[in-house]
């Protein structure tokens, strides 16, 4: 029993709480600073209790809605986007990763333009995307898919180069077609992978979609933030978004460590099992080495 | 004939000097394919836009031409924000995990809390940032540059920390058992073995945290108080509909995180190559 | 270890518990003191410093401290204080007003209609200054621009003329009928999905009204979206002096601009003089309006004309887009998005210097909205 309550004690969840606690407490030290020498302390930092009861504040802040509602009924059109956005990406990404591992030609010449298309400012492609597309909604999901698919494509990459040469041998030996040895050995491998690729951009889907809502109004979160910042509303408003953009990518990120768990329960399984092959191999070279030592060379 | 050509691949591939340039005149190749299809405004009919959304790249290049002055000092702008703020961020995540490896049961949680920053979204952080410098300096450039630099920072921490955490922690197999058999110090281990095996992932951490940092830049510029930076060129530009001098400065920016990207190559290859 | 680590959970859990509380608490009953403290906010009654405006901008500039946003939204602000022989550099202004209340920014520039009523008005928002600032106005200066007007490109117009002069006609109606009811307007505006807070939108729409109506001299407007010659070059004069293009050609072509290149008085001329708003069947009866900001009352008349029928009326179905994006009103014109856009004047000669062609078609606004704004304590 005992044993019991200290390991729930520093279980993940009480640790993270704790440090919450702590930045909390942080914060409110800093609030209450800046409350005593700021004209306008709720622009700089207000204190965490009164970003709380003004989720709680039934006061109107725009038409018929209050601030949280304001907040809530606007992040659905931001996340749907950042959703569509972020599936898109990840199969235009997973796709590429593939297209890359089948030929050496398309890798060595797309992956450094990838990486520059990263590089491009966003507020560059959108008006050209705007011209493609001639409506802001699509624009605003490709956009975000774009800068979502590339985490994906690298990580994805990087699980289906990481089969061994032993396995591509054996699925050889059984003279295995390309579509076989994708479908058993290449793809099952690099799930793991792509998981990873999918837990960072997950949260920039997001933060991308928030983004690009700036980009022609219309509603979304990024638009009523800036709105907000510019004291149209309430600022509160605008503390309200930003705790709820960062709870929500940290949520996404949560999702993905679902999902993936729910999709490849095995994986747990075969890192142990990889480890211990590991541990083999290592042990067996100690022996060795201390052979060596033992014989004195 | 079949085997004559499969043959003459397997040549190819197994050549390492077709293997190393290829690398290079690969890319550069497509490259002058898609400048020719621009420059000859085919692109433009496969895209359905105009030479006003997106100059040809002649276009483009007499504008850079025709301010150097100018050019050069919103580039110096930008590029100190970036690296200060790439250099001091990853310093600090390096400190932070440092920390998170040494306090293993306290520190994966603060980890995770870092992490989170990621999740933040610029557009709100910058604002916020704005506002919290304001009493760092009188002269509004001093403080803006401040702002700037800490949005940067703060993202790089957070990639930073994430991946050197890794390094420090995820050890070869039976490694430190191996320490541990030698009657290792704890200080031991961790210079001879935590911190070497923890290399790789800080450049791993900076081929994600360079495109980052200047990204960042550009975009906090959007919000910061005193008006230099590419960034702030590209938007002016943008809004007033100037697209020629934006995809200018939008050339500039790409030139700036590919040239530190080429550099984080380089001092990799110089770094990994005598392990 | 169980022990010590459930003691500092719950100490941290107490303190920060009983800090926010504590905090919260204390931060409200300041507010409260605040609101009670400030003086009733008197928009209208313009309260000036004793020293001159040249003064009060001399100074300013000199410990550069002048701000405006930029984008765009600087040309006034330069002639302004080329006008009074100082550098054109400014500080770039946030979109909120914070670097004002702070005195980073002595002299900041504020739209009567928006920044003016947050820096004066005490509801939520507002920084309650009521009467303790002054304002240096762009109108009285000379070196007024003209702002807000209706456009689409050459093309449009050109092949849609029945279109477009119906739009005119609905959408003048529409501003008309706002600015002699602004706080029905307000109202209507905040059903169609305002951004602002009400009394925030009632305090524009009375403002904006006062925009519409008088011309840059402080006469009243004869018609509403007419096009007021002298304005309107002053507006391309200053423009042609102030707007700074990196791009050689657009430098070119600018500095060659009349007013021909940037507007067409012939759709108003023709509204002007219609009866009944019968032009003949028009070519396009789904149109849509890009906006510059978000709904707010500064485009009340667009809002009006579509909840009052008068777009109806006049046989068009009319789609209004906010704005207040990075794709700005110009671009989104020019590329076909949309049909019709709200913009400055400044922003629509710059747009065609860079090489779009576009047209303007009414001029809604018929003085500057800008001015500077100062606390009377930092000028005395």
């Amino acid at each position: 029993m005992k044993e019991r309550i200290k390991k729930a004690a520093s279980s993940k969840v009480v640790v993270t709480l704790v440090w919450l606690f702590g930045i909390a407490a942080i914060w409110e030290v800093m609030a209450m600073r800046v409350a005593e020498t700021k004209r306008t302390p709720a622009n700089i930092l207000p204190h965490i209790g009164d970003i709380v009861k003004s989720i709680f504040d039934a006061k109107m802040v725009s038409n018929n809605m209050t601030a949280v509602q304001l907040v809530l009924s606007n992040a659905s059109d931001t996340l749907l986007r950042a959703f569509w956005g972020f599936l898109i990406g990840a199969i235009v990404g997973f796709l590429l990763a593939i297209l890359m591992k089948l030929s050496k030609i398309v890798e060595k010449t797309i992956f450094p333009y990838l990486m520059l298309i990263q590089m491009i400012p966003i507020l560059g492609m959108a008006p050209i995307i705007l011209a493609m597309t001639h409506d802001i909604g699509a624009s605003r999901i490709i956009i975000a898919a774009i800068l979502t698919f590339y985490p994906i494509a690298t990580n994805t990459l990087a699980g289906l180069n990481s089969v061994q040469k032993e396995k591509y041998e054996l699925m050889y030996s059984y003279s295995a077609s390309k579509w076989t040895i994708y479908r058993k050995m290449l793809i099952p491998a690099c799930i793991p992978y792509l998981f990873t690729g999918l837990k960072i951009s997950a949260p920039m889907a997001i933060t991308a979609s928030i983004l690009v809502d700036t980009l022609q109004g219309d509603g979304g979160l990024g638009c009523i933030l800036s709105q907000s910042l510019k004291h149209a509303m309430s600022i509160y408003v605008f503390w309200q978004i930003v705790l709820f953009s960062a709870a929500v990518g940290i949520l996404s990120c949560t999702l993905m460590g679902w999902i993936e768990k729910i999709v490849s329960p095995m994986k747990r399984i075969e890192r142990k099992q990889n480890s211990i092959f590991a541990r083999r191999k290592e042990a067996q070279y100690e022996k060795e080495k201390e052979k060596s030592l033992a014989t004195g060379e | 004939m079949r085997k004559k050509r499969k043959s003459l691949w397997r040549r190819v591939n197994e050549n390492t000097y077709i293997q190393a340039t290829s690398g290079l005149l690969l890319p550069m190749a497509f490259g002058v394919i898609l400048f020719a299809l621009w420059q000859t405004e085919v692109l433009h009919k496969i895209f359905h836009t105009d030479t006003f959304t997106l100059p040809v790249p002649t276009r483009i290049l007499s504008v850079i031409v025709d301010n150097p002055d100018k050019v050069i000092q919103n580039v110096v702008a930008t590029v100190t924000v970036a690296v200060i703020g790439l250099v001091i961020g990853s310093v600090i995540g390096y400190l932070v995990a440092i920390i998170a490896t040494l306090f293993p049961r306290w520190g994966g949680g603060g980890l995770s809390i870092v992490a989170a920053c990621n999740a933040i979204p610029i557009v709100a952080l910058a604002p916020v940032m704005t506002n919290w410098t304001k009493d760092v300096s009188k002269d509004a450039n001093i403080r803006s540059m401040v702002a700037k630099t800490l949005v940067v920072m703060i993202i790089c921490i957070a990639s930073m920390s994430v991946n050197a955490y890794r390094g420090l922690t995820e050890l070869k197999p039976f490694s430190l058992d191996l320490m541990k058999s030698y009657n290792a110090k704890r200080r031991t281990v961790f210079f001879k073995l935590r911190i070497p095996n923890s290399v790789p992932y800080i450049f791993t951490a900076l081929r994600v945290s360079i495109p980052a940092s200047v990204i960042t830049a550009v975009v906090s510029e959007y919000f910061a108080e005193y008006v230099i930076g590419v960034g702030r060129q590209i938007r002016e530009n943008i809004v007033l509909a100037q697209y020629t001098a934006a995809w200018g400065y939008i050339t500039v920016a790409s030139l700036i995180g590919i040239v530190m990207y080429v550099i984080l190559m380089i001092a990799e290859r110089i770094l990994l190559r005598r392990r | 270890m169980k022990q010590s680590t459930k003691k500092i959970i719950a100490t941290l859990c107490m303190a920060t518990m009983s800090m926010s509380t504590v905090t919260a608490c204390s931060s409200s009953e300041t507010v409260e003191e605040k609101v009670t403290n400030a003086p009733e906010a008197a928009a209208t009654v313009a309260a000036k410093s004793s020293m001159s405006s040249e003064d009060i901008i001399k100074k300013a500039a000199g410990e550069g401290k002048v701000g405006n946003w930029g984008l765009g939204n600087e040309y006034e602000i330069k002639a302004l204080l080329t006008k009074y022989g100082q550098g054109t550099d400014y500080l770039s202004q946030a979109f909120d007003m914070d670097g004002f209340d702070d005195d980073s920014i002595t002299l900041a520039s504020a739209m009567t209609y928006n920044e003016l009523g947050l820096v004066k008005n005490s509801y939520d928002g507002g920084y309650k200054y009521g009467d303790t600032v002054g304002t240096i106005d762009m109108n009285d200066e000379g070196v007024a621009m003209l702002e807000d007007n209706i456009f689409c490109t050459k093309d449009f117009a050109t092949k849609n003329p029945n279109t477009v002069k119906a739009f005119l006609y609905a959408s003048v109606k529409g501003w008309k009928y706002a600015c002699e009811h602004p706080d029905e307007a307000a109202k209507i505006v905040y059903e169609y999905g305002s951004s602002v807070s009400g009394e925030h939108q009632s305090y524009m729409a009375n403002e904006v009204q006062k925009l519409v109506t008088n011309d840059t001299k402080g006469k009243a407007v004869s018609q509403i979206g007419a096009m007021n010659e002298e304005a309107m070059q002053q507006t391309l004069d200053l423009a042609k002096k102030y707007i700074k293009l990196d791009d050689s050609a657009a430098t070119d072509k600018l500095s060659k601009f009349t007013l021909d290149n940037v507007r067409d008085n012939s759709y108003m001329d023709a509204v002007s003089a219609s009866k009944d708003g019968k032009f003949g069947t028009p070519e396009k009866t789904d149109v849509s309006i890009q906006l510059k900001w978000l709904p707010q009352a500064q485009f009340m008349g667009y809002y009006v004309a579509l909840k009052l029928g008068y777009y109806d009326e006049v046989g068009l179905k009319v789609n209004i887009v906010p704005g207040g994006g990075d794709i700005s009103e110009t671009t989104a014109v020019n590329n076909g998005t949309v049909d019709f856009g709200v913009t400055w004047v400044s922003n629509l000669i710059a747009a065609n210097a860079g090489g779009m062609n576009l047209l303007e078609v009414a001029q809604i606004y018929q003085r500057s909205g800008l001015v500077l704004v100062y606390k009377l304590d930092s000028f005395k």
